[in-house]
């Protein structure tokens, strides 16, 4: 049986340590609120990877016209949708309980709410990410 | 296939790393997993709008060549250039970025294409204006088709880099490692055995040196 501890193995796994670390650098820094992005001329915003992310004007205006004008500013994008490897389920997180909103209404159907995590199954999300584009990224947990 | 077991020093410290690193190994091609049928989803979701474009894309060309054909049968070639390369019309496109599982990708926003050009309103019909709308319509699919094939390509070589690094854990480094820690515990047995027959042996020397003491 040949034993050996050549250095390909030992980059391999420094390179995996990279992947690790860099996984979720291309979330933003410091998500905006909704009414902010539809004031703004080109709306975007900076990633932790020094890249920007812009959204499309016509999703904010979807977005906008489901929810009230009074309810703009608490809604925060792009919207996160965690995929996590211990559940089959996604997640996103909600504190103020508007992205439930907002997912029932692209979904067309109450979605599961559980303790400020909104639950989707893989196939609604291709029906969000299909329509929310832009407004929504994804995160991915260990 | 036979795993090549990597090594130093068969000690127990180096099997307690032999399993740490197979649960970071693990953990990773779980993530990757996870990464690739997301960037999966999206590759086949953008491949159905492209064909999607695509054809609204040959359907509004068809329309747009008919009316062009019919306003020059009614207007003359000659006028109908004239009349073209008098009219401009000013639009742009503005081209944008978006992150999707990592993959930046690109986004095309026209601007100016919905109106209409002046035009010389005697010399021209409502024929010409139906076939300039009908060419400006085309102008918007071709820009949205460009984003999804650019698209479309990022994401094929991103889902190719994934899946290279996916198989590599799951057919190289996971099994070599799992190879290295059965044969470092197997050893670990073997040498639990041997020392207990050894110490049997002791024993039985001992006993038959008190014996014959005796």
């Amino acid at each position: 049986m040949p034993i050996n501890k050549g250095p390909p193995d030992r980059t391999f796994e420094d390179s995996l340590h990279g992947d690790l670390k860099t996984l979720n650098f291309y979330l933003p820094k410091k998500r905006k609120q909704l009414k902010k992005l539809l004031e703004e001329g080109r709306p975007h915003v900076m990633c932790s990877d020094g890249s920007t992310h812009y959204f499309r004007k016509k999703e904010l205006e979807y977005l906008a016209g489901i929810l009230n004008n009074n309810e703009h500013h608490l809604l925060l994008l792009p919207i996160i949708i965690e995929v996590g490897s211990e559940h089959d389920l996604l997640l996103v997180r909600s504190r103020t309980g508007i992205e439930a909103k907002i997912f029932s209404s692209v979904l067309g159907m109450p979605v599961t709410v559980k303790t400020d995590m909104i639950f989707i199954v893989k196939p609604q999300l291709a029906v969000v990410r299909k329509i929310l584009k832009t407004t929504t990224q994804y995160a991915f947990t260990i | 296939m036979t795993q090549k077991v990597q090594v130093t020093r068969p000690t127990k410290i180096e099997l307690a790393r032999l399993k740490r690193r197979m649960k970071l190994a693990t953990r990773i091609q779980k993530i990757v997993k996870d990464r690739l049928s997301i960037l999966i989803m999206e590759f086949l979701q953008t491949v159905r709008e492209c064909a999607l474009h695509k054809g609204k894309m040959l359907a509004d060309f068809k329309e747009a060549y008919k009316a062009l054909s019919m306003t020059t049968g009614y207007h003359g070639y000659a006028s109908l250039e004239k009349e073209l390369l008098a009219s401009e019309m000013a639009f742009r496109i503005t081209s944008y970025t978006r992150n999707v599982a990592g993959v930046r990708m690109p986004v095309f926003e026209t601007e100016g294409t919905d109106r209409s050009p002046a035009r010389n309103t005697p010399d021209t019909s409502a024929l010409t204006d139906n076939s300039a709308r009908l060419a400006r319509e085309c102008l918007k699919q071709v820009i949205q088709l460009a984003e999804l094939q650019n698209s479309l390509e990022l994401l094929g070589t991103e889902i190719n880099k994934v899946k290279r690094v996916n198989n590599a854990l799951e057919y190289i480094v996971i099994p070599g490692l799992d190879a290295t820690i059965k044969y470092l515990t197997m050893k670990f047995e073997e040498r639990d055995r041997e020392e207990v027959a050894r110490l049997k042996y002791v024993k039985l020397l001992i006993e038959q040196r008190e014996a014959y003491a005796y």
